[in-house]
This record gives C-alpha cells, structure tokens and sequence, in this order.
C-alpha cells in the first residue's frame, strides 16, 4: 500500500523545490511529444531557445509578451491571497482595454500624451475594476461562488467589445476589418528602440513590486494575509471580510484592467480582435508558479513568455503548431502540483495485509 | 475467565511529536465489560482506533486468538469482526438509515435480505429503528443505534464504544447500558471508553486507566473494590508539585456578569443554558468540565465570536442583551482560545506578525495608520521571547514551527500585553509540558492582579491550584459554584465534574 | 407561427445536447464529491479525437468511441493529482483545461478545413411523423436519442443502484463512507472517468453532428456552462434535461433571429444571455439555500484522508 505521509519538517525552499520539480517534469514531456512526432527534442528546444535569446529583438518580444502576463498574474495573485479565485481576469483585461480605448478615442482625444495616457490608464483600472466588483459583490454578499462568475463574465466581456468594435465604435475607415480607429497618437504608448516594449513593462514591474509592499507593509495587506491563510483566525480578530473581498477583487480588476490598456494603447493601438488572447488564463499559471509572491511574478511570467516565444519559433522554423506552448503550459502548473508533493510529503510504500477469517 | 480474545502487546503510536501511545499492553475477553477511563488526551480513543483499523500503529502487535494481525483500514478490522462505535458518528446525515446500513453491508445481500436482516438483529438485541427515516432527523441516541446495528449487521465480536453518553440524555444512556448488557449476555466483547466514573461503576467487569499515552492500572473491577475518589485519582494522577505564586489580591468591582446566559455552540455541539454568574477583577474564576458540556459555546458567546440566544451579559458596568452583545464586542476582553494553531496564531506567518492579529490598531503607522508598523512588531515579538523564555531563534521565525508550549507563550503574551480587563484561557495548558504549563499559569496570577480572569478548562489540577471560584459545567449547565477556599466543597469537584450530585 | 416555434423547438434539443451530456457527466463526478472544471479541456479533446479518428477511418463508430475515449483518458489526469495527491481540485481542473485545449488545437491544426465523417440526423420511423412532437424530439441525431436514455439511466443509477449509493456516500461523507468499507479512491477516480467519458462524448456531438468539422473554438464555453448547469439542477440529472434545454432555448432562438433578421433582440444581446442567464441562475440558488441547506454533496471539492 502507497502511503503519503506529511513530512514532519517542511523542506526548505519548498517553493523552490516544486517549481524545479515543475520544470524537469515538464521539460521531459515536451521531449516525449517532440520524440513522438518524429523531431529531435534537442534540436526543438534548441530551435525554442534561439527564438528567445537569438538577438535583443528576440529576447524584447518576451518582454513584450510578459507585460500583460505580469499584470494578469498580478491580478489573480492579489485575489489568490485571500483564497478569492479570479477567472475573470480575461474580462477584467477586455474592460479595461474598452476603458482605454473609449477614453483615447471618444472621452479625451484631444488631449496632450502627458494627460491622455494616465487618464486612459486611469479608464482601463476603472474598468476593469468594476467588471471585477460585479463578482465580488455576489459573492459578498450572496456567496455566490466566484469562480464560475468570473469565469462566464469573460465571455459577456468579449460579446460586448466584440459589438462595439463592430458596431458603434467601428472604424469609419477600416475597409471592414474589426476593430475601432487607430487610437490617437497621444494615446500610444512610446516604445522602447526598435523593439515592441513599451512604457508597459516597466511599469509593470512598478505594479509588482506596489504588491508586494501592499500584502506585506500595510494594515490592508496583513488583514488580507490572515484571511488567506487562517479565518478562523480573522473570524477570531473581528476582521471585516465581507469589505475585504470588495477591495481585493477591485485592486485584482485593477491589474486586469490595465493589461488591458497596455495591449490596446501599446501593441494593437486599437480596440481590436486579439485583444482576449487567453492572458487572463495565463495569469493563473503565472500566479501560482510563482508561489502567489508578487516579486516572482515578473519571473514566471517571463517563463511563460518565453515559451510562447519559443513555440512561435517552432513554429517557423520546424513547422509544429505553436500551440504546444499551451500544452507545455499546462503541464507546468501540474508538475508544480507533482513537485509541491514531493516537497511536502514523503511517499511510503508498505506491504501489509490484513489475514482473512 | 474465558481467554482473551484480543491482545495488544507494547503499541505505540505517535502524532508528530508527540507520543499518543506508549508500550500499551492491554487484554480484552469475551462477555465482559471492559472500560477504559482517562482524562482527554490520555490516549483511549487512539489506542482503540489503532483497533479498530482506523489508525495503524508504529510499533507493537495486536492479537486476535493468539495470532498476530494488523488492519489497513476499518472495513479489514470489520472483517475480523471488530467495529467501532466513534463519538463522531460515521453515519450519512442525508441518507435514510436504510441506506446507511446497504453501505456498509456491501454486495453480499439484496434489498430484501437486508430488510429482513435489519429486523432480525434488531429484535434479538432489543434495538427499535425505523428503517426509512433519514439520519439527519434522528435524535442522537437513535443515531447511536444505528451504528450498533451497523456493526452487529457484520457479525461484530468486539464493538467498542467511544464516549457513548457523551451526547445521550438519561433515558437513552438506559437503554444503552440495557442494550449493551444484552451484548455481553451474547458473549461479545465490549470496550467502553469513557471518563465518567458513574458508568464504569455501573457496567464494567474490567478497568483499564490510562494517562498520557501509557496504562496506568489493568484489572477486574473487583480486585481492589475502588471508590469513586480512588479511581479520580488513579485517572488524574499523582499530585505533581507545580510551583506557582499566588498572592493575597484584594478583589474588586465586577467585570463581567451573566445572566440567565443561554446559546449553542458554534460548531452545533452541546448548548449551554442558564448561565449566570460573575468574575471580578482581582480573582481567577474557573470553570471546570470535561470536554464537550458546553464550554466552547459559552466562551464562544462570552468573547463575542458567536452570538447566545438569551440572557444578559453585563461588561465593566454596561448590559447588553445576548443580541446586542457580538457587535458590541470590546477591545477590553483578551482571550487565549483553545485552538492555538488556527483560531489564536497563524502559523505560516512569523511569530511578530503573530502579534498583531488581535492588536492590529497598536500598530498602526505612517499616513492615515494605513501602514503596519514591523519594527514595533519585531520589537515586541523579540521581547516576549525574552520574557517568557521562548525557545526560538528570532521573532523572525514561523508561528508554525513552535511547540506547542512555545506557541502557547506567544499568543499568551500577545493577550497579556492588550490591558484588557477580562482575560479569557481556553485549555491553556491542554497537552503542554510541565515547564510551560508552569509557566503559563504564573503568567494567568499576575493577569489576576490587574484584571478579572477566567479559566475554561478540564483538567482539574489546574483549576485546584490557580482558581479563586469554581464553576462546575455538566450538560450545558453550571452545577454549583464553590469557593476555592472551601476544601470540604472542593472534594467535590471531581463529582460534580463526572455529573454526581451528591 | 407553429411551425416557426416547432423550428425553434427542434433546434433547441439540438443545441442542448451538448451541455446535456457534459452536465450529465458532471454531475456524476460531483456526485462523487470531486470538482472538476475541466470539463471544458476534455470536450475540445474529444471532439477533436473523434474528428480526427472519423477523418481517417471513416468510420462513426471508431469516431465517437475514440473521441469518448480521449475524455476519459485527460480525465484520468485531473483524477490522479486530485485523488492520489491531493493537489487542489480548482487549479488541477483549470490546468487541464489549458491542457485539453493545448493539445486540441495542437494536433489539430493540420486538420482545420478537413471533411470527416458526418453523423447526420435520423429521424424515428413512425415517431417522426406524429405532427409537431415527432418533429421536434424524434427528427434528431442518434446523440439525442442517446441522450434521452442517457439521463433516466443516470438518474437510476445514482438513485436506485448500490453503485449510485456508494457513489453519493463518498460525495456525502467520505470519512463515513469510508468506515462503512468503501474504497473512496476508486470510486472517486471511477466517477472523474465517466465524467471524462461524458464530455469527449459531447465533444464528438459537436465535431461529427452539430457543427461538423474542427474549428479551435468549437466548444465556446459550452463546458462552463455545464459546470453552471451542475449547480442549477441541483445535482439531479433529470433536471439537466431542462437546464440543458434552457441554453439550448437561447441558442436556438438566436440562430432564428439571425436567419429571420429580426431585429427584435441585438445580437449581441442574444449572445450574452446564456452566460447571463446562468449567473442570474447561480445568484437564485444561492439565495435560495441562504436558509436552507445546500443542495451539494456535503463532501465536493474536499480532498479525503483518512488520518484526520
């Protein structure tokens, strides 16, 4: 018989142990797919890993990549602390490119960058802020459960860009093609060389690390910290977690929102298809590999915009779909899950049987 | 006397740390009444789920005729014809009783045979049930039946029952006891885990004492003709000298004053009613009872975590109904709760920051106080060690990876540094050592110096060597209130205790 | 008029059947007291595994039971770290998702735009031809009739078998169920697989009868929206009937809007409704069990250890 014992001594760096667990598990199911389809994993991961390290442009587009990636990581993280599972940051992402969009082009076109941008920044937050609440209150208030809320919220977000970007917001010149007019130039974020980095990134990484001090240095952050971790303890505390779930799913919606702004204002300069790429999925890979730690969230997010990087390189280059990053992805969180035993429990195998009558 | 059926030999089991049992020898035989007494934590209900199949031991043997066997699970002890009947019972509420009883019979017989089975066992051990009743809307007793029925439906030789009274009332604790002398009239054998004495007087053939993990006493009832004093103090054990510094305090005006205090507890369990009485500042009010007589729901109500359901309560001059009592809960009232590890600390978190779950207002800093102030926290975890003699490296360290003495200390000093002017301990030295249990109850005499104390606990020492007053609890109510200074009354605590009124 | 609404009606079991099956796997899943939100991931999977095994044998059968069959098999992952590790039934759901999607699109990119085999309609000799009822329910594909079998079954099983009582005591009380001798484990891992099992068969629903072909997006939610219809009726396969029949209602009458360009509705409206609908579904339910007690096994979403 298999037995799983909790190990009496937590190892240290359990964190750490997991992740690695992740990464070895992962790296060698992605040379079993490699090997089944007839490619020499060597040669794939080497192909994945030139895409991403080949030249600076290579290596921005991961950066590029990861910048709504940390900040739907961001989002998911926030809620996570509190044991609040966001599926909608997706939704949240889309309401806040809307916000963006609606601001640069309708509300304050004329305006000068210096104002335009924090105002359409100020819009995505806010946007993406109030889809977030939506949930938050019903499960405030009603315990309506938030993942499945969240979760079917993305898909009203994305019929409702999709009609106003063919519809009301469509643009006048575009021949057609979906997506609104091209926000002003006041509103497009400057980038970085010759690259696609953009103000985004850095502020990004601002955004994690204002995370991080939030959880960690403020009464806020604490009382959220206790809820997560112990409420019983909170209950016991007299702490207000009714409140705290408003402002926790709101800050979440925040970080979702302003992915959204970044995508909009600094990549597609549109309102267009494209913009639900499946970055507010992500951000829960993102979050969990990275123990939940808003400093680490930059890292695994990086991870993970390498490896959509490198699979668009295979892509190119061998031909295989670029969709084994998903793949890849997936096997990531379960492996972190397959790591996180092993760190935290020791597996005994016994072989005793009971005797028969 | 018939040979034993079963025998355990040197079992031990561990829990972590600690040691649940050690090098237990014990012999059960066949149409005897085998009680098993001690105080919480002494081990009985381990030892017997060890049994029973639930637990697996880590050392030791358990014979049955004389060849040795061991379980993996429950359903592999059934099938050697052992069953137990838990205090929590193993029943699905939303299923009928019929469905309970299909579950555990298994495969082997249809509806039909299962009916007719059910009837037959019923009527030979005088067992009344109703088959198509759900269990959620049986009363405890009922339930208890049931589980009986489960296990004689398997052809169970050894059934052990664990606290069985614990949640009958008298009727039912009749039919039981007549129920179970009808299971000895059958030749089984019976274990009865229990910690009332009236019981093991009125029922047991052999007595079994067991204190911290390890047999104290095995014998027949009747080879020492024990008193009721005798067998509490085999239960409780030597009187271990523990020194402790109790002043002369002068008493003051009342803190804390029930009326007519009634409610549940807050995870359904037994109820409380009828509770009055007053703590004043100045002195150590006890309330004593075993485990599960409505402590929990009263402390509960009493620090404002749940609400009662009538009475008054009256704090520092002001009344306030049992409805109004929750939201108006005080910053006043410190209170150890007897859950350290996920009510009172938070283990994943440092031992400072530990100290701002209930003093988060203390450290507050920066603009609008929106900020935690860590180094107050640092400093003031890193005094309490000092002052309580913490075994850690630095406040620094994670709450978790105290011992439970150590965790105990820092809650404890997180609770004194508050100036409250009721202070509330829960269990404060259950399963603690005697180096920290010293240490605590010296802590709780100078909280009594500056505040009005009061102490829920079971365990009897504790209560004879801190207390001013004590509150006996039995069955939700408080039986009598003795002062400690009486020690003609305080004889009688250990009675009142076990719910004799004499 | 009638025949507009027989129209709406016959598309409608035609549109739910997808979320029916699903959701009819689900249930026994949750029954069982595991969670599991990937029911998303495995439809996709079976829908392209049953196009996939029908584009190249051409045969319906090999199709649907390949498509099934893949399910179960993803399912058997979110089975092993929930049950044996213990890992978090939320996150392991979700992963498998991404997972079922990622190799979905994956091995199917190659085969977008492909023809496979077709699983057409078939009307019931002699049923189909009683006016407006026999158009509606027995002019449909074999997967409906399935379907209509399906669920009584489901609900016979979970009800009036030892096997559904089994299942239903571990979803209820696990601890219980395993004093009482039951193999929690097992039971557990059996009812993720069937549930597996159901949604790659209502993945091959789509990819051979609905909407035949591959497309990456095929599935569309449809799988959150049977974890929704879980919840709405309560458990109770019968009543998936119904709910299923709710989504289906909605798709249905989008489709008649857009084919009659009635304007009564924007589109856009008609396309949230569904997924507004379950929400407003979700809020009613948990309002209603306020007072009384939840409707869900005791036991969902809670890993089981004996050594408590």
């Amino acid at each position: 018989m298999i037995r799983l014992e909790k190990r009496a001594q937590p190892l240290r760096f359990k964190g750490v142990v997991a992740a690695s667990w992740a990464l070895a598990i992962t790296a060698v199911l992605g040379c079993l797919i490699f090997a089944g389809l007839g490619v020499d994993p060597l040669t794939a991961y080497a192909a994945m890993g030139k895409g991403v390290f080949s030249s600076f442009d290579a290596f921005s587009e991961v950066l590029v990549k990861a910048t709504p990636l940390i900040f739907t990581g961001l989002a998911v993280a926030t809620a996570a602390v509190m044991m609040l599972w966001n599926i909608g940051a997706e939704g949240q992402l889309v309401w806040g490119g809307i916000g963006a969009a609606g601001a640069a082009l309708f509300l304050f076109p004329g305006l000068p960058a210096w104002l335009l941008v924090p105002l359409a920044l100020a819009a995505s937050a806010l946007g993406g802020m109030a889809w977030a609440l939506i949930a938050a209150v019903l499960k405030a208030r009603l315990r309506v459960n938030e993942i499945l809320t969240t979760l079917l919220l993305n898909y009203v977000a994305i019929i409702y860009m999709e009609h106003l970007f063919y519809g009301p917001w469509r643009d006048p010149a575009g021949f057609g093609f979906p997506g609104t007019a091209q926000v002003p130039e006041a509103a497009q974020l400057l980038r970085f060389a010759s690259t696609r980095i953009s103000i985004g990134f850095p502020l990004a990484l601002l955004c994690a690390v204002f995370l991080y001090y939030l959880l960690n240095k403020s009464i806020w952050g604490y009382q959220v910290r206790v809820i997560g971790k112990e409420p019983r303890a909170a209950h016991y505390a007299g702490f207000n977690v009714t409140g705290k779930i408003l402002t926790v799913m709101a800050l979440s919606g925040a970080f979702a929102g302003i992915a959204g702004m970044v995508e909009v204002c600094g990549i597609h300069y549109r309102l267009q298809t494209g913009l639900a790429a499946g970055y507010g999925y992500d951000g829960i890979i993102v979050a969990w590999l990275a123990g939940l730690n808003p400093l680490v969230v930059p890292f695994t997010a990086m991870l993970l915009g390498a490896l959509f990087v490198g699979g668009e390189q295979l892509q190119s280059v061998l031909g295989l779909p670029s969709t084994i990053s998903l793949i890849l992805e997936g096997t990531l969180l379960f492996g972190l899950f397959a790591g996180q035993t092993l760190a935290g429990y020791t597996l005994t195998i016994s072989g005793r049987s009971g005797e028969a009558r | 006397m018939a040979e034993p059926v079963i025998s355990l030999r040197r079992l031990s089991k561990r829990f972590g740390q600690v040691w649940a049992n050690r090098d237990v020898d014990l012999d059960l035989s066949p149409g005897r009444v085998h009680a098993l007494l001690g105080e919480n934590g002494a081990g009985k209900s381990t030892l017997m789920s060890i049994l029973a199949g639930r637990y697996a031991a880590d050392s030791g043997s358990v014979l049955m005729h004389g060849k040795a066997v061991s379980f993996n699970s429950p359903a592999q002890a059934l099938d050697h014809g052992i069953g137990m009947v838990y205090q929590r019972f193993m029943l699905i509420e939303s299923m009928s009783v019929f469905e309970n009883l299909a579950l555990s019979a298994g495969k082997t017989s249809g509806a039909r045979n299962l009916a007719r089975g059910i009837e037959r066992i019923a009527s030979q051990y005088g067992i009344a049930v109703d088959p198509d009743r759900s269990v959620f809307e049986l009363s405890m007793g009922e339930r208890q039946r049931v589980e009986i029925l489960k296990l004689l439906m398997l052809d169970a030789e050894v059934l052990i029952f664990d606290e069985p009274t614990s949640v009958l009332t008298p009727p039912e604790v009749e039919s039981l006891f007549a129920v179970i002398e009808r299971l000895r009239g059958e030749g089984k054998t019976i274990v009865l885990i229990t910690h009332k004495l009236e019981e093991v007087l009125k029922l047991a053939d052999d007595i079994s004492i067991m204190r911290r993990g390890r047999i104290v006493v095995s014998e027949p009832i009747g080879a020492r003709r024990m008193s009721r004093q005798q067998l509490a103090r085999l239960m409780v054990g030597r009187d271990v000298v523990l020194r402790v510094d109790k002043k002369n305090v002068p008493v003051g005006e009342t803190v804390l004053a029930l009326q007519g205090f009634s409610g549940d507890s807050p995870l359904g369990g037994p109820a409380f009613a009828d509770v009055s009485l007053e703590i004043r500042k100045g002195e150590i009010f006890s309330i004593i009872g075993v485990a599960g007589n409505g402590q929990a729901g009263l402390v509960s109500a009493i620090a404002g975590l749940t609400r009662a359901r009538s009475g008054t309560l009256t704090f520092g001059g002001t009344a306030y109904s049992a409805r109004e009592w929750v939201g108006a809960r005080t910053g006043k009232i410190a209170y150890v709760p007897e859950d350290r590890h996920h009510t009172g600390s938070i283990g994943a978190m440092s031992i400072a920051e530990n100290f701002g779950l209930t003093r988060l207002d203390s450290y507050r800093s920066g603009v609008a106080g929106m900020l935690l102030d860590r180094a107050r926290m640092t400093a003031d975890g890193t005094r309490a060690i000092g002052a309580h003699d913490i075994k850690t490296q630095s406040s620094g360290d994670r709450a978790g990876s105290l011992s439970g003495g150590n965790l105990q200390k820092v809650i404890l000093a997180r609770e004194l540094t508050r100036d409250a002017q009721l202070f509330i301990a829960e269990q404060p030295t259950q399963g603690l050592d005697i180096a920290a249990t010293e240490h605590i109850w010296n802590a709780l005499l100078k909280c009594r110096e500056r505040a009005a104390v009061l102490l829920v606990t079971g365990d009897l020492k504790e209560v004879l060597s801190l207390s001013d007053r004590i509150g006996v609890i039995f069955n939700g109510r408080i039986l009598e209130i003795i002062d400690a200074c009486d020690s003609d009354q305080v004889n009688r605590v250990g009675l009142l205790m076990a719910g004799v009124v004499s | 008029m009638i025949e507009d609404l027989t129209f709406i009606a016959q598309i409608s079991i035609k549109s739910s059947v997808a979320v029916l099956l699903a959701t009819v796997g689900g249930i026994i899943t949750e029954r069982g007291g595991v969670l599991n939100l990937g029911i998303e991931g495995m439809m996709l999977i079976g829908a392209l595994a049953g196009f996939a095994a029908g584009h190249f044998t051409q045969s319906p059968i090999l199709a649907v039971a390949a498509g099934t069959a893949a399910g179960g098999l993803l399912s058997l992952v979110h089975a092993f770290f929930t049950i044996a590790l213990r890992a978090n039934q939320v996150l392991s759901g979700l992963a498998l998702t991404i997972l079922g999607t990622g190799l979905a699109n994956f091995f199917g990119r190659p085969l977008i735009g492909q023809t496979g085999v077709r699983i057409r309609q078939l009307p019931v000799p002699g049923l189909s031809d009683i006016p407006v009822i026999g158009e509606i329910f027995f002019n449909q594909s074999p997967y409906a009739y399935a379907a209509y079998l399906l669920v009584p079954l489901a609900w016979v099983i979970l009800f009036r078998t030892r096997a559904g009582l089994v299942l239903r005591a571990v979803g209820e009380d696990a601890r219980s169920a395993d004093a009482a001798g039951v193999d929690v484990a097992f039971t557990r891992t059996a009812s993720v697989f069937v549930g597996g099992l159901f949604a790659g068969l209502a993945g091959t629903y789509l990819s051979l009868s609905y909407t035949p072909g591959w497309k990456e997006t095929m599935t569309g939610g449809q799988g959150w929206i049977a974890i929704a219809m879980i919840i709405f009726c309560t458990w109770n396969p019968l009543l998936a009937f119904f709910g299923a029949l709710l989504f289906g209602g909605l798709t249905a009458l989008q489709f008649f809007f857009q084919a009659t360009a009635m304007d009564l509705v924007p589109s856009y409206i008609l396309k949230m409704l569904p997924y507004l609908l379950t929400i407003g579904v979700l809020v009613l339910v948990s309002a209603s069990s306020q007072h009384r007690k939840s409707a869900a096994p005791a036991d969902l979403g809670v890993p089981f250890h004996r050594e408590q």
